[in-house]
């Protein structure tokens, strides 16, 4: 398989996973150190780069933080989670490069999001660096960089609306 | 509009230990336009910090009430506040948040302002055929009043307010509080987070004070401390041991309808600040130290917050109708801090305050459920003004004292008492700003 299918099957496999609800599957995609980047803006034109001096939107520096996400969506202690919203994620525009590390996988993300409850809908548009590393049973996540371009946020944000 | 409509609103008989407010308060447009003509573009409003507009021309943009509105250093130093809108058509001549400009010049016919919001050019004005009642009249852009206290400016489109220290009255000490955390003072971390949440404005001003959600709202957020501290994490969150021990809450409500939630720190050396306690607390002294640690919201109403609980969040509210609402939070952080301070403070503030956070999502959404059951008709009447009624005493308690400040009301407790007395001082104010405009 070339670099772009693998990495492309990747990144499909994280979109079906999320829009399925299988947070196993999904959290399974990540290595254990790995990184969830979702910068803020500091103004019009340039998002925010250092998470240890600027703010993110979300900022996990392994995936027990993706791990207590996911407990809050599906704990059922969570009024902003229920009911689960519905989701699509269309993955396109995939470019990989290979180095030694593994792949740099750039892709552009959107993801519709509809609230039940309210019967509203919500659009999410995002540019998406994947690191992928290989390891014994495939490709998984090292580090995953959403910049949300539309960042006015209606109400909320979780990790199912990147 | 009628007065006697305003003064139905609000159920307020503290002889009878009765305290209601009506639904139609949060959700009528006439109310809201009438909140916007007097409270937010007749009063004071807070727009920003001195620290947004370091240098001479510096400026930002925002809003006060609906208006848009241009706040900016001039070369003079002074910081001065002005209508973000064209005196020849009305466009608004300046289009970016915050910058640079020594004169805003007009996208659309080429007028052209200076940096102290003073008309400098009106294109081909010598062929342009004018009157002299035209060369009468100013073409500058309209100005509003602009004052600081220690860095903290606020707007008025209203020339005709009090001084801004008379509106603050005993608030300022908690300005003083979080202004004094650092010898080099505060400073804005990039990435302010703005937000949007279809319910009223004053669900935010009240849930900032609401010491009584708390556990029912944020199981979830709860939950994820209690599995941090199970595994033997070493950093203490805020909240991961605030049912361990007897917590006094309590609350002030201030004239013009600031209002003030306190309590004791279970987890003091969670907060960033406690890194830095020895420098702060030879300076400030002890007691403003302990303050410091505190958990304090407070809202200087009408418009912004000051909530430290995890780390620190000032969050400015703009209401955009009757049921919708636009939130910008900013990271307040003290300059100088340490390393490990800033990235407590910073991981805090995020998974606390972000509105894509692990608590905010369900204060926000909890908003959005009341919005909508508020067209239940026969609920009309809230029933959520009355704990803490039996034990609320006029002016100040002995935590009063202690800090300093003159309330005109105070009331403490244990964490589970909370308080809903705390959201008294803010209805009396808007029933009697309203009122007094609703007279014929
Ligand atoms: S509207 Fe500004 S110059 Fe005409
Ligand atoms: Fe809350």
């Amino acid at each position: 398989m070339t670099a772009l299918a693998e990495a492309s099957a990747v990144l499909f496999a994280e979109a079906a996973a999320l829009d399925e609800r299988r947070w196993a599957d999904w959290l399974a995609l990540f290595t254990e150190d790995a990184v969830y980047h979702v910068p803020a803006w500091r103004d019009e034109t340039t998002p925010t780069s250092d998470p240890e001096a600027e703010i993110s939107l979300i900022y996990c520096a392994s995936r027990a933080g993706l791990e207590e996400r996911v407990q809050r969506i599906t704990g059922g202690r969570s009024v902003a989670s229920l009911p689960p919203p519905r989701t699509a994620h269309a993955v396109s525009n995939i470019v990989v490069a290979e180095d030694g590390a593994g792949l740099l996988v750039r892709s552009v993300w959107t993801s519709h999001v509809y609230n039940v409850k309210r019967r509203e809908q919500h659009v999410f548009f995002s540019r998406v660096t994947h690191r992928l590393v290989r390891r014994e049973s495939g490709w998984r996540i090292a580090h995953r960089h959403a910049l949300l371009l539309n960042d006015c946020l209606p109400t909320l944000l979780d990790v199912y609306s990147l | 509009m009628n007065p006697a409509r305003i003064a139905g609103l609000v159920d307020d008989r503290p002889a009878e230990g009765v305290f209601r407010v009506h639904a139609d308060a949060f959700r009528s447009q006439d109310v809201f336009d009438l909140e916007m003509r007097t409270i937010f573009e007749a009063g004071w409003c807070f727009a920003g910090l001195e620290c947004q507009v370091p240098k001479a021309h510096d400026f930002f943009t925002t809003r006060i009430g609906r208006q848009p509105v241009v706040v900016q250093r001039g070369a003079d130093g002074r910081v001065r506040a002005f209508l973000n809108a064209c005196r020849h058509k009305g466009a608004m001549v300046c289009h970016v948040q915050a910058g640079n400009a020594r004169t805003h010049s007009c996208a659309y016919h080429g007028w052209a302002y200076d940096s102290t919001g003073a008309n400098v050019g009106i294109k081909l004005r010598r062929q342009g055929a004018y009157t002299p009642a035209f060369d009468a009249e100013s073409h500058d852009l309209r100005p509003a009043r602009c004052e600081s206290y220690r860095g903290f400016l606020f707007v008025s489109l209203n020339h005709d307010v009090p001084p801004l220290v008379e509106h603050l009255g005993g608030m300022a000490v908690f300005l003083d509080l979080v202004a004094d955390q650092s010898p080099e003072g505060m400073e804005l971390l990039p990435g302010p987070v703005t937000y949007t949440f279809n319910a009223n404005w004053k669900f935010q001003v009240e849930n900032t004070g609401d010491v009584y959600h708390f556990t029912s709202t944020h199981p979830s957020y709860i939950d994820v401390l209690a599995g941090r501290k199970a595994q033997g994490a070493e950093a203490p969150t805020t909240y991961s041991r605030f049912r361990e021990q007897a917590l006094v809450r309590g609350s002030f409500c201030f004239a013009q309808g600031h209002s003030a939630m306190w309590g004791s720190n279970p987890t003091p050396e969670a907060r960033p600040l406690f890194l830095s306690l020895d420098e702060v607390e030879a300076r400030v002294g002890e007691m403003r130290a302990r303050w410091m640690l505190a958990v304090r919201n407070v809202t200087i109403f009408p418009n912004v917050q000051f909530a430290e609980n995890a780390s620190l969040q000032m969050r400015v509210i703009r209401p955009l109708g009757p049921g919708r609402t636009e939130m910008t939070g900013y990271c307040l952080a003290a300059k100088g801090e340490p390393r490990e301070a800033r990235l407590r403070r910073i991981r805090q503030y995020e998974e606390f305050f972000n509105p894509s956070g692990l608590a905010t999502p369900d204060d926000t959404t909890a908003y959005e459920d009341c919005q909508a059951g508020m067209q239940a008709g026969q609920v009309d009447w809230h029933q959520g003004y009355m704990r803490g009624m039996a034990v609320v005493r006029q002016g100040a308690d002995d935590y009063a004292r202690e800090l300093g400040v003159a309330p005109q009301t105070s009331a403490h407790g244990g964490f589970e008492m909370g308080d809903e007395t705390i959201f008294h001082g803010p209805w009396r104010h808007w029933r009697e700003v309203l009122m007094r405009a609703a007279a014929p």
